[in-house]
C-alpha cells in the first residue's frame, strides 16, 4: 500500500470513529437511558404511567397542536415559496430572511411575545375577552406557539427546489391556456411533492417536541394545557422518574417513526428526481 | 399586417430593453429576430407572447390590441430555448397537455397527438420521458407541443441554441419546411446570422433595444441601412483609409469602410487578374485552412483585409506578395451606409 493510500485510510477510519463515538455518547446513550429507566419498574408500572388519564390528555393535546401547526404551516409554506420563487417584488430578500426568524429566535422569546400580545397587559386582551377567546394559558396559545416555532420548516424545503426549477415549465403551461390552479396541480406540484412531504415530516417532528415557547404560554394546567413535553417536565419535577421516562418513551417512539418516514421519503424523492 | 408592434417600450429598472419598437409581420411569414445577446430580441418575443408587459405602446395580433389579454388567452404557440418540456410527463402527455387544458374530447386528443408525433417523426416514443430523448428529439417534441392547440402564431426563442452543430443544420431546414408546410405565421429569435439567413423569409435586426433594419435576407445582406447592420454579417475587415484602394468613388467625412471577405479577390502574381490595373499589391500575413476554403489575411498599405481562396487554386504562403482586388465596399458616413462598387467593373461592362 502506498503511503498516501494508507494515510487516506487512516483519516477515513478516524473520522468514522469520532462520528460514531460522538453519536453514541450524545444520542444513543440518552435514548437507551430513557428506555431502561422507563421499564425499571416493570411492564405494569410502565403501562400505568402511559395509560394515565393526564398522559393521554397531554398526548391528545400534543397531536392537536401538531396537526394545526402542520396544516397551517403547509399552506403558509406553499404560499410563501410560491411568492418568493415565482414572482419578483421589492423586499423579497427581507421576506425570505423574516421567514427564518423562528429558527434563530429563542423559543422562550417567542412565548413571551405572545404573552405580551394577548396577555392581560395587551390592548387586544379586552377585545378578545369580549368575544370569549382566551389565548394565554389556554389551548389557542399552545397552538400559536407551535405554529410560530415551526413555520419555516416547509418553505425552507421548498424554496431551493422551486428556485432551481425556474419558471419555464409554468410559462409553457400558461401559454397553452392553463389557469393558475391547473398549472399548480399538473406542473408545479409533481415537482415539489417529495420536498413538501419531507418538510411536513420535519415540521411534525419539531411541533411534537416543542417545549420552550409552549411552556411559557401553557400555564401548566394538568389535563388542560399540558402537552407531552410539559407533562414529562412536571412528572420529573415531582420525582416521578418512572412515569417521566415512560412518557418520554412515547415521544421517542414517535420520533423514530418520523425518522423512518423521513428516510423513506428522502430516497423515494431522490429516485424520482434522478429519473 | 397579422402581427404589429407600435412604439413598444420596455425597461427593467434602469435598463432599457426595448426602445420604441415598430414593425409588422405579414400572415404566413417566417420572421427571424436577429441580434447580439442583450439586444432585446427575446424581450420582444416574450412581450408578443404575453409573458412580459410593455411599459408603453401597442401589440396588435390579427387586428386586435392584445396588451390586456393574458398569455393563456392569446392562443400563441411558444417554443422555449431550453424547450421547458414537462419533465414528469411522457412525450404523449406533453403534447396532449394543451388539448387537455382546452377540454377537448379524448378521441380527438389521441388523434391529434399521434398526428403531430408523426409529423415531427417521433412515432413510437410516446411513452418516453423528456430525459430519455436527445436534444434534437426534445426540440421536435417542443415544436409538436406548441402546435397541438392549433395556434395562429408560433414564437420560437433560440430554437437551435441547445443543439450540437451537425443536428442543428438538419433541424434548421426541417423546421423551415415544417413551417412552410403548415403556413403558420412564425417569429424566431436567434443570434446566429447564418441561421437567420437560411431560415427566415424576413429578418429583423435588433441592437441595443432598437430595430436597426427589417428586410429579406438578401436585402439586409446587400443593402445594409445602418453601420451596425453593415458590420454584423460575415467577418468583415474595417478600413480607415479606403481611398488608398484604386477606383472607388470618393466620399467626404466618411467614418470607415467595411469589407467582407467575399468582396475581396486575392491572386498570386502568376495568376490571371482581369483588373490588374486597379488591384493593389499586398503581403500575405496569415493563412488558415477553413475546411471548404482557405482564409487569407493580407496587409495592403498598412490595412488588414481578410479574403477567401478556393482550395483548387495554388496555395499562397505567408510573406508572399499578391494582388488584391476589392469588388465593393460598404462605406459608413455617420449613420448612413454607402455601397461602393469598384468602378473598373463598370468600365468593363461599357467596353463590352
Amino acid at each position: 500500500m502506498k503511503k498516501e493510500e494508507r494515510n487516506a485510510a487512516i483519516t477515513k477510519w478516524v473520522l468514522i470513529g469520532i462520528t460514531i463515538l460522538f453519536l453514541g455518547i450524545m444520542l444513543l446513550l440518552p435514548l437507551i437511558v430513557v428506555l431502561v429507566q422507563a421499564f425499571r419498574g416493570g411492564i405494569a408500572a410502565y403501562m400505568s404511567a402511559v395509560a394515565d388519564e393526564y398522559t393521554i390528555r397531554a398526548l391528545l393535546l400534543t397531536l392537536e397542536a401538531t396537526l394545526c401547526a402542520v396544516i397551517l404551516n403547509t399552506i403558509f409554506g406553499l404560499f410563501a415559496s410560491f411568492a418568493v420563487t415565482k414572482f419578483d417584488f421589492k423586499w423579497k430578500k427581507i421576506l425570505t430572511t423574516l421567514i427564518d426568524v423562528p429558527v434563530t429566535v429563542s423559543p422562550i422569546i417567542a412565548g413571551l411575545i405572545f404573552i405580551l400580545l394577548f396577555g392581560r397587559r395587551s390592548i387586544l386582551y379586552e377585545w378578545l375577552k369580549a368575544i370569549h377567546i382566551k389565548v394565554v394559558f389556554a389551548v389557542p396559545g399552545i397552538i400559536l406557539a407551535t405554529i410560530f416555532v415551526t413555520f419555516p420548516f416547509i418553505s425552507r424545503e421548498l424554496i431551493p427546489i422551486m428556485e432551481a426549477q425556474g419558471k419555464d415549465e409554468e410559462e409553457a403551461a400558461a401559454l397553452m391556456g392553463a389557469n393558475g390552479w391547473t398549472i399548480f396541480r399538473r406542473i408545479t406540484f409533481p415537482h415539489i411533492k417529495w420536498a413538501l412531504l419531507y418538510g411536513i415530516v420535519l415540521c411534525t417532528a419539531r411541533a411534537m417536541g416543542e417545549f420552550g415557547a409552549v411552556s411559557v404560554l401553557s400555564g401548566h394546567l394538568r389535563g388542560r394545557t399540558n402537552t407531552l413535553p410539559l407533562h414529562i417536565e412536571i412528572l420529573f419535577n415531582e420525582f416521578q422518574y418512572i412515569p417521566a421516562f415512560a412518557v418520554s418513551s412515547i415521544l421517542v417512539v414517535l420520533a423514530i417513526f418520523i425518522l423512518v418516514v423521513r428516510s423513506v421519503l428522502e430516497s423515494r424523492g431522490k429516485k424520482e428526481y434522478e429519473s | 399586417m397579422y402581427v404589429e408592434l407600435k412604439d413598444i417600450n420596455k425597461s427593467y429598472g434602469d435598463f432599457k430593453a426595448s426602445k420604441s419598437i415598430n414593425f409588422g409581420v405579414e400572415k404566413g411569414k417566417l420572421i427571424g429576430l436577429l441580434g447580439p445577446s442583450g439586444s432585446g430580441k427575446t424581450t420582444i418575443l416574450r412581450m408578443i407572447a404575453g409573458l412580459e408587459t410593455p411599459d408603453f405602446g401597442e401589440i396588435i395580433i390579427d387586428g386586435q390590441v392584445v396588451n390586456e389579454i393574458p398569455a393563456s388567452q392569446r392562443g400563441i404557440g411558444f417554443v422555449f430555448q431550453n424547450y421547458a418540456l414537462f419533465r414528469h410527463m411522457t412525450i404523449y402527455e406533453n403534447v396532449a397537455f394543451g388539448l387537455r387544458v382546452k377540454k377537448e374530447k379524448k378521441k380527438y386528443i389521441d388523434e391529434r397527438v399521434r398526428e403531430l408525433l408523426k409529423l415531427v417523426g417521433l412515432e413510437g416514443l410516446e411513452k418516453r420521458y423528456p430525459s430519455q430523448l436527445s436534444g434534437g428529439q426534445r426540440q421536435r417534441v417542443a415544436f409538436a407541443r406548441a402546435l397541438a392547440p392549433n395556434p395562429h402564431l408560433l414564437l420560437l426563442d433560440e430554437p437551435f441554441a441547445a443543439i450540437d452543430a451537425k443536428v442543428r443544420l438538419e433541424l434548421r431546414s426541417w423546421l423551415k419546411e415544417m413551417i412552410e408546410k403548415l403556413g403558420i405565421t412564425s417569429i424566431f429569435v436567434t443570434h446566429d446570422q447564418d441561421e437567420a439567413i437560411e431560415v427566415a423569409d424576413e429578418i429583423i435586426i435588433t441592437n441595443q433595444g432598437r430595430i436597426e433594419q427589417m428586410g429579406t435576407p438578401l436585402e439586409i445582406y446587400q443593402d445594409p441601412q445602418t453601420p451596425f447592420v453593415a458590420s454584423f454579417f460575415g467577418q468583415p475587415s474595417f478600413l480607415k483609409d479606403y481611398q488608398s484602394f484604386h477606383s472607388f468613388e470618393a466620399i467626404d467625412n466618411y467614418t470607415e469602410a467595411i469589407v467582407r471577405p467575399e468582396f475581396v479577390n486575392v491572386t498570386k502574381k502568376n495568376e490571371v487578374q482581369k483588373y490588374k490595373s486597379s488591384a493593389s499589391e499586398g503581403v500575405v500575413t496569415e493563412v488558415s485552412f477553413r475546411g471548404d476554403s482557405v482564409e487569407v489575411q493580407v496587409s495592403v498599405n498598412g490595412e488588414k483585409l481578410s479574403a477567401k481562396r478556393s482550395l483548387e487554386l495554388q496555395p499562397v504562403t505567408v510573406g508572399e506578395k499578391v494582388d488584391v482586388f476589392v469588388y465593393r465596399m460598404l462605406v459608413t458616413e455617420g449613420k448612413r451606409v454607402h455601397l461602393l462598387e469598384n468602378q473598373s467593373l463598370h468600365e468593363d461592362s461599357v467596353i463590352i
